[in-house]
């Protein structure tokens, strides 16, 4: 099912939330609304599962308004941020809740919602945990356990609040192969807020980056990396060393630069080196990460370099080496205050 | 430990604290009540004016308890679930019960009901309605005066559960009602309960408004504790306490059901953590 927001604005007193969001959201896509904490991305989540009502605009699913539709009766998942299982209710009793509460006439027989919840429970690969109760489960069992709950009234669009905010990284990192390889095999367009952008970037179809309230850019992965838009998807999507220039029209420029597009000699060649200090030096895994500060200006530099060309310089913390960004974005400041 | 003996001597002075101010009185009710041997703790209780007494104030519990019951839901409910103007109004206006003597809630009553001097009193001879001085003046009176413990269980309870398993239920198609029925009710079920039985034995209990809105008119508008006080005026003391034990009893039944219910939602917030 696709979703359409149109001209949506929501304002809690005088806190504006969420002004004019426009976004199209393609069948079976999945989608990260990746932003700071503030920036609208839960309300904009909870205003297409109807659980928040916006103060203008419409939400369309596959072309039909749903603006006025109740929770109840559109059909989405939600997977809440914290799980929000029914606590006095088993595993089993609380994915089989969506089929049980059908009004009669909708409502499978007995053997079909046992059947279903099992089905789902070997998708969750929880099976043998069917009669414990939440405050038994881990966090990871319990999300999983709240996304089975969430697909198995088989809803066509699955909405998902910070799914894996509250999990430890190892955990968090399994899940999120598991929900990519789980949307994929299943037919269902998928909606995922978060704040951490390499959760953005390794799950999802598309990003859209909402910063206090308003979408700063919507791309893949490698568009919105590669390509932001303007210094706040820079600045949100990873690390940013800034370098201030003051060029011939007497304008000032800000260049940009990754971490892992600093170079690092220990010669001045031609081309725009500057003087820098090692101050600190990481040296864990394949990536060795270096802090280092600008004798000229002061500002700090953080570089990413292979082991292999940290073992070729033979760094150490105090040496001064020369810098450049080997590759940067400029944002004119005059465009874009910061 | 150095201090075993401060210990000691805090946990005496404690013990013998209560056992002189709870337990002593409590137990000299029923060594009272049975001084003058069974035939006369029996004849006092089966006397037709203390069946008369206990069938008003169970007939006040019968319809207090459940009216209270729904509407301290309602309040939680709202207050809790829902964000509005006027949340503290109500929140305070909860609470007014608790801050007026009861013998000032009673005068309210008859102030609004008197049919000499009420403010009703035209509407209320016209109809010949009797409110004051009648049971529906004592019930009235006990609701009034119990509005509060079903609401004040629930409301720190409810806003503590938050309503993200609510918002789950909507998500997956429940109903309103379902929802509640669900979701909301099993999880406050225990405070429900406490609250319930808080009600319950301060309607049985309730002197001081009943009191001031009965007229003391005997086999009529007396419930239990106003009973018991005419007893004693008359100095039939082992009566009066025979009288009194049935609701002592009443008061330790309640509080062994509160106390299991506490331990319920303890263990029920342990659970969720």
């Amino acid at each position: 099912m696709s979703i359409e927001i149109i001209n949506i604005t929501k304002n809690f007193e005088a806190f504006k939330a969420l002004s004019e969001i426009n976004l199209k959201i393609e069948t079976g896509e999945l989608v990260a609304l990746l932003g700071p904490s503030g920036s609208g991305k839960t309300t904009l989540l909870r205003i297409i599962a109807g659980l928040e009502s916006s103060d203008t605009g419409s939400v369309i699913f596959d072309g039909e308004d749903h603006t006025g539709t109740s929770t109840q009766d559109r059909k989405v998942g939600f997977v809440f941020q914290h799980y929000a299982l029914f606590k006095h209710m088993t595993v089993f009793e609380n994915i089989a809740f969506g089929l049980k509460v059908r009004p009669r006439k909708f409502r499978p027989s007995k053997e079909v919602i046992r059947q279903k919840t099992h089905e789902l429970l070997s998708l969750v690969k929880m099976e043998e945990l069917s009669n414990r109760y939440p405050a038994q489960l881990s966090g990871g069992q319990r999300q999983r356990i709240a996304l089975a709950r969430a697909l198995a009234v088989e809803p066509k669009v699955l909405l998902l609040d910070e799914p894996f905010g509250a999990l430890d990284a190892k955990v968090r990192k399994d899940l999120r192969r598991w929900l990519r390889k789980l949307h994929d095999e299943y037919p269902i367009t998928s909606v995922f807020v978060t704040h951490d952008q390499e959760e953005a970037l390794d799950v999802a179809d598309r990003i859209v980056i909402l910063n206090q309230g308003k979408i700063e850019q919507i791309g893949t992965p490698e568009e919105v990396y590669d390509n932001p838009a303007n210094p706040f998807v820079y600045n949100f999507l990873g690390n940013v060393n800034l370098f201030h220039r003051r060029v011939e029209d007497g304008k000032n420029i800000i260049n940009y630069s990754r971490p892992h597009d600093i170079e690092i000699r220990l010669e001045e060649d031609e081309g725009e080196f500057t003087l820098a200090e090692i101050l600190f030096i990481r040296a864990i895994g394949p990536i060795v990460n270096i802090e280092l500060k600008r004798l000229d200006t002061g500002d700090f530099i953080e570089a990413e370099i292979s082991r292999e060309v940290f073992k070729d310089l033979g760094l150490a913390e105090r040496k001064k080496v020369f810098v450049r960004p080997r590759d940067f974005r400029v944002f004119t400041p005059d465009d874009y205050a910061i | 430990m150095k201090d075993k003996g401060f210990r000691f001597i805090l946990i005496v002075i404690a013990l013998s604290f209560f056992l002189l101010l709870l337990i002593v009185p409590l137990l000299s009710v029923f060594v009272k009540a049975f001084e003058k041997g069974w035939g006369l703790y029996y004849a006092a209780i089966s006397d037709p004016m203390a069946i008369k007494a206990i069938k008003l104030t169970l007939l006040t519990i019968a319809v207090t308890v459940p009216l209270n019951t729904i509407f301290g839901i309602m309040a939680a409910w709202s207050v809790t679930k829902f964000d509005f103007k006027g949340k503290n109004i109500i929140l305070t206006l909860i609470d007014l019960p608790f801050a007026i003597s009861p013998v000032v809630a009673g005068l309210i009553f008859v102030l609004l009901f008197s049919t000499s001097h009420g403010l009703f009193a035209p509407l209320l001879n016209e109809w010949g309605l009797k409110i004051i001085f009648a049971t529906p003046g004592i019930i009235l009176a006990t609701l009034f005066v119990t509005v509060p413990f079903v609401a004040r269980e629930l409301i720190p309870l409810m806003e503590a559960q938050g309503t993200s398993e609510e918002e789950a239920a909507l998500t997956l198609g429940a109903s309103g009602w379902k929802t509640f029925l669900l979701v909301t009710l099993p999880n406050i079920k225990w405070g429900l309960i406490y609250g319930v039985i808080l009600t319950a034995a301060r309607t049985a209990g309730e002197f001081g408004a009943v009191s001031v809105v009965s007229g003391h008119i005997r086999g009529l508008t007396n419930t239990l504790p106003l009973h018991i006080e005419i007893l004693y005026n008359e100095y039939q003391f082992s009566a009066a306490f025979a009288v009194a034990s049935l609701l002592t009893v009443v008061a330790i039944i309640n509080l062994l059901i509160k106390n299991f219910a506490d331990w319920k939602i303890k263990s029920q917030n342990k659970l969720s953590n």
